[in-house]
C-alpha cells in the first residue's frame, strides 16, 4: 500500500497536479506517525501508512488556502472533507484525495495505560463501529489486499451514550463537572478539530465576553459545552479532540450524544452524503418542534 | 542527611502532618494519567515510575488567579487585595525536573526587579518532597540540561524507592525538624549501596542532545516554517511545561484574573490596533524556542526547560522540541 502511495504522490508532484501532499511520516520516536507535509517528489519517500497513522489531515487544508493540493485521507476523514466542502471551506477542484483503506487505528493512549502491551493491538474506540467506506469523493483509492478487520455486528456505538442517558440528571451533571474540573484550557481539542475554523473563534472574543478565562468550572463548563452545540449536525466522530486532550476528558461521548440526537431527530448524519445540505442550512416542515415551549 | 524509613512509616508521618499541612501528591486516574491532588488517604498515593501530565508548577503560578478586586464606595473606586491562602502545604512525588523548573521560575518571579507576591507566597508556604526516577521515558532529555533522574536541586527532601524501605535524602533544615526523629540511619553498606544506586539513575538516560549556546545565526531560517508546519497552536504545550510561565491578564467581574497564556496561540501577541506581528506559526513556533534556549539564557545564564518531555509526550501532533533544537545548529541561514 505504501509504494502505491508513495509512487501516486510522486506522480502528482511531478505532473503538477498538485503543490503540495499532506500525509504521514514516522515520528522521532520511530515508533508513532506524524502529519508531513511534501512539495517536492523526492521527498515522497517520507510518506508511511499503518495504524498509527491516527491523524485527521483535513484539518491542515484550511493553512493552505488557494493551493492545489492532495491529502491522504482514512475513510472517517472524507467525511469532515464532505462537511468542510458543504461548508464552502475548501474547493474540490483545488483538492486531490488520496484514499487509504483503512483497517482501525491505534488508540495510544490506552496501549500507554494497558497491561497487555505487546499481546494486541488496542484500537481507538471509533475504529469499533466504521462500516468503511459508503463515500465515493476519493480521487484515487489504496486498496488493503489484507484480510478485512471484522466489526462485531452487536457493537452498539451508543452504547455508553445510553448508558448515561438512563442516570438522573445531577448525576450526569456530577460526572461531567469532575471531568472538566480537569480542563486546561489549552484548546486542543479546538485546534485538532477539522470543523473549527471559525477565524475568531467565541472562546477568544473580549469585547464582550461570552464566557470566563478563568480555568476554573464555571469557565470550563461554559467552554466545552459551547464547543460541543456548535459541532451539532457538522461533527463526523473522527474522535481527534478526545485523542489531542491531555487530561483524557472523553469528549467523543457529548459528541456522540449530539450525534445521537441528531440522528433521531432529524434522521441526518454528518459527512455521509456529498449531495446534502448541512443540518442547518436545510428546513424540513416535518422538523420536529417540541424544543418550542 | 540520609534516612532509612518503611513505606508504611512514611505514610503514617504524612498522616501526622495532615493536622499542619495540606499534603499534595500524584494519584492515577485510570485511562487518563496521573494528577498531582490532595491527598488525605496515604494508600491512594502513586509511587510508580510514571510522570504526571500538570507539573506543580500549577501549585505555584495557578492556572488562574485573581489579584485584585474593585468595588465603589460612596462614589469613589476603591481597589481591594484578595486574601492569600498562607495553609501550609507539602508536596509529595516531585520528579527532580519540575523541582528545577521552579528554581528557574524563581529567577523571574524572584527577581531583585520584581518579587511576585502571589508566587512567593505560594513557595514559602510549601516543602517538596521529591521523587527520583528509576525509568526515564522515552521522551525524557533532563541530563542534556543539567538536570539528572537523582537532582535534588530545589528539593527540600528526595526519596529513593526501593521495595519495602525508602532511602530519604533530607535537604533543607525545615525538612530536617520535621524528620529528625523518622526512620533510622543508614549503615556504611547501605551508603555505598545508596552511592552505586544513584549513580546508575544517574547514567539511566541515554538520550542526550546538543543544545547550541545561540540561535542568533538561525532566526531568519527555513527551519521554523518546516518544523512549526504540523503545530496546531494549541496551548499543551506551554501549559504542561514546568518552565512556561506567560499569562495573560483579564478583567471579570470586577477582578483583575491572571491566567495562563501560551506563545503558540495566535492571538498571544495580537495588539489592540489588531496587528499581530507573530501571524504566521513559525513565528510563533520560533519564539518558544528561542525563549527557552535563547533569549532565557541570555538573561539568566541558564536555559528555560530542563527536558521533562512533557510537550513531547503529549503534543497532539508528535512535534519534538528536543529534535528540533538537536538538529537546529546544522541548518545553514
Amino acid at each position: 500500500m505504501v509504494e502505491e502511495l508513495r509512487v501516486k504522490a510522486r506522480e502528482l508532484l511531478k505532473n503538477k497536479q498538485v503543490e503540495l501532499v499532506i500525509g504521514y511520516q514516522r515520528a522521532s520516536d520511530g515508533v508513532s506517525a506524524t502529519p508531513c507535509f511534501i512539495e517536492n517528489e523526492k521527498d515522497t519517500d517520507l510518506l508511511i501508512w499503518d495504524a498509527y497513522c491516527v491523524y485527521n489531515l483535513s484539518s491542515y487544508l484550511k493553512d493552505h488556502p488557494g493551493r492545489k493540493i492532495g491529502i491522504v485521507a482514512k475513510d472517517c476523514d472524507l467525511r469532515s472533507v464532505v462537511v468542510l466542502l458543504q461548508e464552502n471551506q475548501l474547493k474540490r477542484e483545488n483538492l486531490f484525495i488520496l484514499e487509504m483503506e483503512c483497517q482501525g487505528v491505534i488508540d495510544e493512549r490506552r496501549l500507554q495505560f494497558s497491561d497487555k502491551q505487546n499481546q494486541e493491538i488496542s484500537f481507538a474506540q471509533k475504529c469499533k463501529s466504521c462500516q468503511s467506506s459508503k463515500l465515493s469523493i476519493s480521487d484515487y483509492v489504496i486498496k488493503d489486499r489484507g484480510e478485512k478487520r471484522k466489526t462485531p455486528d452487536d457493537y452498539d456505538e451508543y452504547g455508553p451514550i445510553r448508558k448515561m442517558e438512563v442516570k438522573a440528571t445531577s448525576e450526569r451533571l456530577k460526572f461531567w463537572q469532575e471531568e472538566f474540573f480537569r480542563c486546561i484550557r489549552c484548546y486542543a481539542c479546538r485546534q485538532i478539530c477539522p470543523m473549527c475554523y471559525c477565524p475568531k473563534c467565541v472562546a477568544e472574543q473580549a469585547q464582550p465576553f461570552w464566557f470566563s478565562k478563568a480555568i476554573n468550572l464555571e469557565g470550563n463548563f461554559s467552554w466545552n459545552v459551547t464547543r460541543a452545540m456548535h459541532l451539532a449536525g457538522r461533527c463526523i466522530d473522527c474522535g481527534e479532540c478526545e485523542r489531542a486532550c491531555p487530561v483524557g476528558i472523553p469528549l467523543r461521548d457529548i459528541n456522540k450524544k449530539i450525534e445521537k440526537d441528531v440522528k433521531e431527530l432529524f434522521s441526518y448524519e454528518a459527512g455521509s452524503s456529498t449531495e446534502a445540505k448541512s443540518l442547518f442550512a436545510c428546513f424540513n416542515k416535518n422538523d420536529p418542534e417540541g424544543f418550542i415551549k | 542527611m540520609l534516612k532509612i524509613i518503611t513505606k508504611e512509616d512514611l505514610h503514617k508521618i504524612l498522616i501526622s502532618l495532615l493536622s499542619g499541612f495540606e499534603i499534595i501528591g500524584p494519584r492515577e486516574l485510570s485511562h487518563k494519567g496521573i494528577f498531582y491532588e490532595p491527598i488525605t488517604d496515604m494508600k491512594s498515593l502513586y509511587w510508580g515510575e510514571g510522570f504526571a501530565t500538570e507539573p506543580v508548577k500549577k501549585f505555584f503560578l495557578s492556572p488562574s488567579e485573581y489579584l485584585f478586586k474593585g468595588r465603589y464606595d460612596n462614589g469613589k473606586e476603591v481597589l481591594d487585595d484578595l486574601p492569600l491562602t498562607r495553609n501550609k502545604r507539602i508536596i509529595i512525588g516531585v520528579r527532580p525536573c519540575e523541582a528545577i523548573g521552579l528554581t528557574l521560575l524563581d529567577k523571574v518571579f524572584n527577581a531583585d526587579e520584581y518579587k511576585d507576591e502571589f508566587y512567593l507566597n505560594n513557595r514559602e508556604r510549601t516543602i517538596l518532597v521529591g521523587l527520583s526516577c528509576l525509568k526515564p521515558d522515552k521522551s525524557c532529555f533532563c541530563t542534556s540540561l543539567g538536570g539528572s533522574p537523582e537532582s535534588n536541586r530545589g528539593l527540600d527532601v528526595l526519596i529513593f524507592l526501593g521495595g519495602n524501605e525508602f532511602i530519604i535524602e533530607i535537604i533543607t533544615e525545615t525538612a530536617k525538624e520535621i524528620l529528625k526523629n523518622s526512620g533510622r540511619d543508614l549503615s556504611q553498606a547501605e551508603t555505598k549501596a545508596w552511592e552505586l544506586d544513584r549513580k546508575r539513575r544517574k547514567e539511566s538516560l541515554n538520550y542526550r542532545i546538543e543544545v547550541p549556546e545561540s540561535l542568533d545565526k538561525i532566526f531568519e531560517s527555513e527551519y521554523w516554517e518546516d518544523v512549526s508546519r504540523s503545530c496546531i497552536s494549541c496551548g499543551v504545550c506551554t501549559f504542561l511545561c514546568p518552565t512556561c510561565h506567560c499569562f495573560d491578564l483579564v478583567d471579570e467581574k470586577r477582578k483583575k484574573l491572571r491566567c495562563y497564556d501560551g506563545c503558540a496561540f495566535c492571538d498571544f501577541t495580537l495588539e489592540a490596533s489588531g496587528v499581530n506581528p507573530r501571524l504566521a506559526k513559525k513565528e510563533r513556533y520560533r519564539q518558544r524556542v528561542f525563549h527557552k534556549f535563547d533569549y532565557f539564557k541570555k538573561n539568566f545564564k541558564e536555559n528555560l526547560c530542563v527536558g521533562c518531555g512533557r510537550c513531547i509526550r503529549f503534543c497532539p501532533v508528535k512535534i519534538n522540541i528536543a529534535e528540533v533544537v538537536d538538529k537546529a545548529p546544522l541548518v545553514k541561514s
